[in-house]
């Protein structure tokens, strides 16, 4: 890197947390070891009171730290875009408020940014148990398969970007876990990096089946992204017309029998099966038709382009 | 500024400067001041470099660089966006068009057109695979939209800029400009242009582009002829289910007080139905909201296109 560019560090406190003085401490002597000028600002997502009091302590301590405290929680997210909103730099820094990579690692993350958007922390090697760690690879195949992208640690959330970025993209809900994806999407220059784990992670990660699901819907939340915000009819199209041809079909046929060969007509659940199906294939299409009038009337607002430069030489 | 030429560019490192010379040579005999706006669509070869060359001479060529391949309409989108001229005309990248034709479409916008379309009368593609696929395709886009325009496909059209610029151009739209323009009481006008062969790389109709252009199409119908009252369309679908419905329920109705037995798949389909019309009307419902809260409408664009007829000596009377 040319010069040393200004970082902000944004650190979300939310539901993980670890004794933020320590923490701090080996983010500070990294961040201090790496060389660029930076701020660090922590957002509390809600009520810790504990938190609070240790954060305090450092903003008297230390005069680059900022700490915004949110009235209720708001989810991570949200945490983040308000921290985004209150820091000056124009690189960002987003770092868990616990261990996940080796602080000593920052500077590898730093370095390798070079002429990219974004790059991405990855953790490897990994020492975390083996469930996490194959359930992680399933998770990760099938997100790829969906928005073809190769990345195989989106849940670490250590990650050097410009702020165009987010200018660009607006995460919301629980999005901001595939801000790369949305960020190579849109044409940036996003690259992961290989970190070390840090091994104070290891020994607590026991996931509830609740963590599951809601990385389940973390995988049908994307496919939506994906698939449905240009053009939904397309989508919603495919659904409906199958299912409305082969309801259709199932429908002509008992009629068809009862016209030839004469099979009464009124005791064939064929038939309620089939206009069952009609029926749903209908109300797909017309949902269709729905998402494709709310992209219509919000086009002129949606940028679909990104423009990297203009260029022209001036008249005078 | 009169004009604005506009052409997205995407892996075009051979062809962009005879295309540049040929804008130029077109738009210098006009005497009129113009800018060319190149967008380079994140071409992969040196597209941009070529043409960033190009626009450092000369102060009315302008390029504007995506950060990734976003397609044709977005591409076009950006240059409409950033245009100044008066007039915009649009065109393909590839030289398939020739900015010859550029004086004809100028001609007839100043002859009062808000809308100039061209035609590839004698198209240099293969009959099987393009032509006839897409002379079918015109005529339904033409049935649907009620603009029967002969080729919806031809990049190569002019627009008077405040009306092209309030029409929303997203996703793959640009093939249905003239239909949308037409809300707005836009004047179209057809021309016949020349078109010369693609040199490199073909497109064919295949079945998903069949299927892509039917969706685009019940999504224009449903934009144009309803977009101002989405309950109406709607309700206009739920018509054949309710003669189904009637049809089954008067069949329940009929074999109740003649036989005095009870169909039970009968009266199960006519309410089926009746759940569907009373899903599609609240469709329509939820429609009129979508439609109310957005900011799109075109047909109060109709000011832009109408012509005030007053008499001279009003004021003197």
């Amino acid at each position: 890197m040319k010069d040393k560019e200004f970082i902000s560090v944004v650190i979300p406190i939310s539901e993980r947390i670890d004794d933020l003085l320590e923490l701090h401490a080996d983010y500070k002597s990294a961040l201090v070891k790496v060389g660029n000028p930076y701020e660090i600002i922590y957002v509390v997502d809600g009520d810790f009171e504990l938190e609070l009091k240790q954060l305090t302590s450092l903003v008297n301590d230390n005069d680059n730290v900022k700490v915004i405290k949110l009235a209720k929680t708001f989810g991570e997210a949200a945490a983040l875009n308000i921290g985004f909103e209150n820091s000056t730099g124009e690189l960002i820094l987003t770092l868990p408020a616990y261990y996940q990579v080796e602080p000593t690692e920052l500077s590898t993350l730093v370095q390798a940014f070079g002429t990219n958007d974004m790059v991405t922390a990855c953790r490897y090697p990994r020492t975390d148990s083996g469930i996490n760690r194959f359930m992680a690879k399933i998770f990760h195949k099938i997100l790829g398969a969906i928005t073809n992208s190769s990345f195989k640690d989106l849940g670490c959330s250590v990650r050097l970007f410009k702020r165009k970025i987010i200018e660009e993209i607006v995460v919301y809900g629980e999005q901001h876990r595939f801000l790369p994806i949305a960020a190579k999407g849109r044409g940036f220059k996003v690259e992961e990096v290989n970190l070390k784990q840090s091994a104070k992670e290891t020994y607590r990660r026991i996931y509830r089946i609740r963590t599951y699901f809601s990385r389940l819907l973390d995988i049908l939340n994307i496919f939506f992204l994906v698939k449905f915000t240009k053009k939904p009819l397309r989508f919603f199209g495919l659904i409906g017309s199958f299912t409305f041809v082969s309801g259709g079909a199932l429908f002509l046929y008992p009629i068809i029998e009862r016209l030839f060969f004469g099979v009464a007509l009124a005791d064939r659940p064929a038939l309620v099966i089939a206009s069952l199906m009609i029926v749903l294939g209908v109300q797909v299409f017309a949902l269709g038709l729905i998402g494709e009038l709310i992209i219509f009337t919000h086009a002129k607002n949606t940028k679909e382009y990104n423009i990297e430069k203009i260029i022209y030489k001036n008249k005078s | 500024m009169e004009l604005s030429i506009i052409a997205p560019l995407y892996n075009e490192v051979d062809n962009v400067k005879l295309l540049y010379e040929a804008i130029k040579t077109a738009a210098d005999s006009l005497d009129i001041t113009y800018e060319i706006i190149f967008v380079d669509d994140g071409s992969k070869d040196d597209t941009f470099e070529v043409s960033k060359d190009l626009a450092l001479k000369d102060p009315n060529l302008k390029i504007i660089k995506f950060r990734g391949n976003y397609g044709q309409t977005p591409a076009m989108a950006a240059g409409i966006d950033n245009a100044e001229g008066k007039i915009v005309i649009t065109m393909d990248g590839d030289l398939q068009n020739d900015p010859g034709d550029i004086p004809l479409f100028i001609e007839k916008i100043n002859e009062g057109y808000d809308l100039v379309v061209g035609w590839r009368h004698k198209r240099q593609d293969k009959l099987i695979s393009r032509k006839i696929p897409s002379k079918i395709a015109n005529w339904i886009i033409g049935k649907v939209t009620g603009v029967p325009i002969k080729d919806n496909g031809c990049s190569l059209k002019a627009y008077r800029s405040e009306i092209i610029k309030k029409v929303p151009l997203y996703s793959e739209m640009h093939r249905f400009i003239p239909a949308m323009a037409s809300l707005t009481g836009a004047r179209v006008a057809e021309i016949k242009v020349r078109h010369h062969a693609r040199q490199f790389g073909e497109s064919k109709y295949g079945l998903s582009r069949i299927y892509k252009v039917i969706m685009d199409l019940l999504t224009i119908k449903t934009i144009i002829a309803f977009s101002s009252k989405p309950l109406l369309w709607f309700s206009l679908l739920s018509v054949p289910f309710a003669i189904i419905s009637f049809l089954c329920l008067s069949l329940f109705g009929f074999e109740l007080l003649s036989y005095g037995t009870v169909s039970l798949v009968y009266i199960t389909i006519g309410m089926l139905f009746v759940i569907l019309i009373a899903f599609l009307l609240m469709c329509g419902a939820i429609g009129e909201l979508v439609y109310r809260t957005g900011d799109v409408r075109l047909h109060e664009l109709s000011s832009l296109t109408s012509d005030v007829i007053q008499g001279v000596n009003k004021d003197e009377r």
